[in-house]
């Protein structure tokens, strides 16, 4: 039994609109292994998953649930079946609580008895579970509440309470901490060795080295391989995941002689009631990379919202020197003066997903005038410079300028904003995860903008939750807690100190 | 073996399989009206006859199919610049009262010489249209206050403003009716050709102009991004208040325009009950329409066609005109039905178990 195949597909396909996402792929995972799907961003692993948990129906090919044949219809029918899927982009209805969630999963088990009596045995249900994978979550809580992590754990208790024996996460680690992604891997692992199968959809190499028991690698739509993790070297793993080509190294940066300051944050403070950001100062010289680390949720996201002028509620001082209040320009201002902006959420506030390639990259140069005046559009200059731009930042997957831009996949949506943005040579570059979510090759890339955009005089601030880029790419480093910086790093810095800071101040 | 369906999203689908879909739900709901108006009375071979050879191949039901179409199409591209906007513009009855009412205070302050009485009565009418579409607008942008309610209530206030000038300082003084004045013949919508208002040219001009406005303007852009993903809109530097600002007063203005060809095109002078049911087509119009100012006067012809249709029905066969909002409804309903069809596939499985 134990050694029994829990999933096997054979030969799947899947076409959306005429691209193939999936082709002649096979996939075995086992009763009691940590299986990790290895792969770039839109090689096919999502799509693979969506067909297990019941989302897609395959096109070719045939599924195997414990050794039996079966068609699924639904979602539903994959939870009979003991799948459980826990998705990147977390399906949880916000202003509801924990426990409600749950029970809205579990309507189909629990459908007896009248509603507070079924919501206080679900409330009993999470505390057990939780309590037995070593969760700390308030079932009265409120989703809104809670933080990424926490919902995380919610998602993946919400499968396990509806009887989950095959778990799949999709990126887990994607949005995590390296010690929140720890903590998670950890617990996954003892899934497996009860006995469960988890699968691991992943894009990085760590989680794949320390925790997996076996490793198929996707590459294209095909899977290429399945592997004992350590039984190859890395190299060979990068190799089989991006191809002969294009492996990507990063070396740490050299000592370097920062310019003149350009950008100083004096006194930050968000207004509200939550003091996110509590008197933020921090000076971004001409030329340099300025990495901001830190554990989420220390007001990183306000601190880029306030400078990248999305609305945010703050006062203090964000000058630009020699220009003036960088809270006082409006998007055209922005522009002209060279301020280049790469939100976190990518479709939240840099594309506009329903519209077309052509037209969110126009925005970037509508001001100046270059694409005609206000009464007329000058459709072909914007679909010549939008080509231009798509190939000199190597934005792949377009088939049409005139394709909606949700329809690319995550690495070359960014590359989209970031050709957008460096159009003209920007002076003041702000990036907030600027490479999350995507896969080598393309991290490598968007890496490379923000190091040629800082060589040619930039001022680069780049704030992330992962401490390997910060590291990687800054050539100094602020430590962000509690809503200010409180530690200042250069290069060559303490990979230690820093995590002492960014846990210490808490 | 059993055979099952199973539905898929769609992540695009090309404009032509959309128009496809749209013309064929437009079919369906013609047809349920037709098996509508069967049960009602009509008889089933007449139908075709009525609708099409009477209406469209007559010169003269012809004519009025146009006449009524152009207050139909200002209403409807009015419907579609404001919904574009993603402001719920219920308001176009009040905007197209008071267009009527600034059209007919020229004419009884006799404003201006007669050569420029009738450009002058445009004017005040696309003026006073925006007029009454600026508070709801602004109440939107500044205070965050629902644009449904509040433009719903100021048709309220504009209906019983003109019925308070029809009954009392703007009513005919030669009988009793509540009505203006007769306005004079220079004060008309002039006609041109074999007895074609002058009204559908300028509705041509007009949705003209609002494609225009919707494709080609850098507005337009704005107004995509406003539609489709206004969160990003304002992170990516689109001036949204302002596009929607424009867009809505654009809409008010054409509403008001919309007024003028009824009181200046139609009756020849401002009635108490002028602007009813258009309000509704409107919002109609553009919903059939998605939204497309082609589309929209398309929509709005076919109205028109089902109005006067409507008309001789109620005539020979003494079917109440409320059928032709019955049919009108049905047409809604498939057409928003369809959109199921555009955003889903369907595909068959084969069953398992």
């Amino acid at each position: 039994m134990s050694k029994q195949n829990a999933i096997q597909l054979n030969g799947v396909s899947k076409t959306f609109d005429g691209f193939k996402a999936l082709s002649d792929a096979d996939f075995t995972a086992r009763w009691g292994e940590v299986h990790a799907l290895l792969g770039e961003n839109g090689a096919g692993k999502s799509s693979l998953m969506n067909i297990v948990a019941g989302l897609y129906g395959p096109e070719g090919g045939s599924l195997f649930i414990n050794d039996n044949p079966v068609k699924l219809k639904g979602p539903k029918e994959a939870a009979k079946l003991g799948i459980g899927m826990v998705h990147q982009h977390f399906k949880l209805v916000t202003p509801f609580t924990v426990a409600e969630n749950i029970l809205l999963n579990l309507g189909h088990i629990q459908s007896s008895g009248l509603y507070r009596e079924r919501l206080r045995r679900v409330s009993e249900d999470i505390r057990a579970m939780a309590k037995r994978i070593g969760f700390e979550i308030d079932p009265d809580a409120r989703i809104d509440q809670l933080s990424i992590a926490e919902q995380q754990r919610v998602e993946i208790l919400k499968v396990l309470l509806a009887g989950a024996r095959i778990l799949i996460l999709d990126e887990p680690t994607a949005v995590l901490t390296e010690e929140e992604a720890e903590r998670l891997l950890t617990t996954v692992q003892g899934f497996a060795r009860e006995g469960a199968a988890v699968i691991l959809v992943t894009h990085k190499m760590n989680d794949v080295l320390r925790y997996a028991d076996q490793v198929t690698i996707m590459r294209s739509g095909q899977t290429v391989k399945t592997v004992k993790p350590d039984s190859v070297s890395v190299d060979e793993l990068v190799r089989l995941t991006v191809g002969e080509s294009g492996t990507g190294t990063s070396d740490q940066p050299a000592e370097r002689t920062p310019g003149e300051a350009y950008l100083q944050v004096k006194g930050l403070t968000s207004t509200g009631s939550h003091r996110a950001l509590n008197g933020l100062d921090l000076t971004l010289n001409k030329g340099e990379i300025y990495g901001i680390a830190g554990v989420g949720g220390n007001g990183q996201s306000e601190l880029a919202n306030a400078l990248m002028g999305i609305p945010e509620a703050v006062e203090g001082q964000m000058e630009l020197i020699g220009e003036g209040d960088l809270s006082e320009f409006d998007a055209a201002r922005r522009r002209s003066i060279g301020v280049a902006a790469i939100p976190a959420d990518r479709y939240g506030a840099a594309l506009a997903g329903p519209l077309s390639i052509a037209d969110n990259f126009a925005l970037g140069d509508i001001h100046s005038g270059r694409y005609g005046p206000f009464w007329y559009l000058k459709t072909r200059a914007i679909e010549a410079d939008a080509a231009e731009a798509v190939k000199q930042f190597d934005v792949q997957g377009v088939r049409s300028l005139k394709q909606k831009a949700a329809l690319l996949s995550g690495g070359n949506a960014q590359k989209l904003v970031i050709s957008r943005e460096f159009n003209h040579p920007p002076k003041l570059v702000l990036a907030h995860s600027p490479s999350r979510g995507l896969d080598v090759k393309a991290t490598e890339a968007v890496r490379d903008r923000l190091r040629a955009a800082r060589d040619d005089g930039a001022a680069v601030l780049l704030i992330s939750e992962d401490l390997d880029e910060v590291m990687a790419m800054a050539d100094r480093i602020g430590v962000m807690s509690a809503g200010r910086i409180v530690a200042e790093f250069s290069q060559p810095a303490d990979r230690q100190a820093i995590g002492q800071a960014m846990v210490n101040h808490v | 073996m059993n055979r099952r369906y199973a539905l898929e999203v769609r992540q695009q689908m090309a404009w032509y399989w959309q128009a496809l879909i749209i013309a064929g739900s437009l079919i369906l709901g013609l047809l349920v009206s037709g098996t509508i108006l069967v049960v009602a009375g009509v008889p089933a071979g007449e139908l075709l006859n009525e609708f099409v050879i009477l209406t469209l191949f007559d010169a003269q039901s012809l004519q009025s199919v146009l006449f009524q179409a152009s207050p139909l199409i200002m209403v409807g591209l009015a419907g579609c610049l404001a919904f574009r906007a993603k402001f719920w513009n219920l308001g176009l009855e009040g905007q197209m009262i008071f267009g009527a009412i600034g059209a007919t205070a020229i004419t009884m302050w006799d404003i201006g010489s007669p050569a420029i009485r009738l450009p002058l009565m445009m004017a005040a009418a696309m003026a006073c249209g925006l007029l009454w579409a600026i508070a709801p607008v602004l109440l939107r942008l500044k205070l965050q206050v629902n644009e449904i309610v509040s433009t719903l209530m100021l048709n309220y206030i504009a209906i019983n403003f003109l019925l308070h000038l029809m009954y009392g300082a703007w009513k005919d003084p030669k009988d009793a009716f509540p009505y203006s004045p007769k306005y004079e013949s220079f004060e008309l919508l002039p006609e041109f050709g074999d007895g074609l208002s002058m009204s559908i040219p300028i509705a041509i001009v007009i949705a003209l102009v609002v494609l225009w406005f919707i494709n080609i303007s850098r507005a337009g852009l704005y107004l995509r991004f406003v539609d489709k993903s206004p969160q990003v809109a304002r992170s990516v530097g689109v001036p949204v208040a302002k596009t929607i600002l424009l867009a809505v007063l654009f809409s008010g203005a054409l509403a008001g325009l919309a007024g003028l060809m009824v009181a200046a095109g139609q009756e020849g002078r401002l009635t108490h009950s002028f602007y009813v049911g258009y309000g509704f087509s409107g919002i109609l119009i553009a919903f059939l329409a998605r939204n497309n100012p082609i589309a929209a006067t398309c929509a709005a012809l076919l109205i028109a066609t089902l109005f006067v249709a409507g008309r001789s029905l109620q005539v020979f066969y003494q079917i109440p005109f409320a059928m032709v909002q019955l049919i009108q409804a049905v047409l809604v309903i498939c057409v928003a039905s369809s959109d199921f069809f555009i955003r889903h596939r369907i595909r068959r499985v084969q069953g398992g178990e």
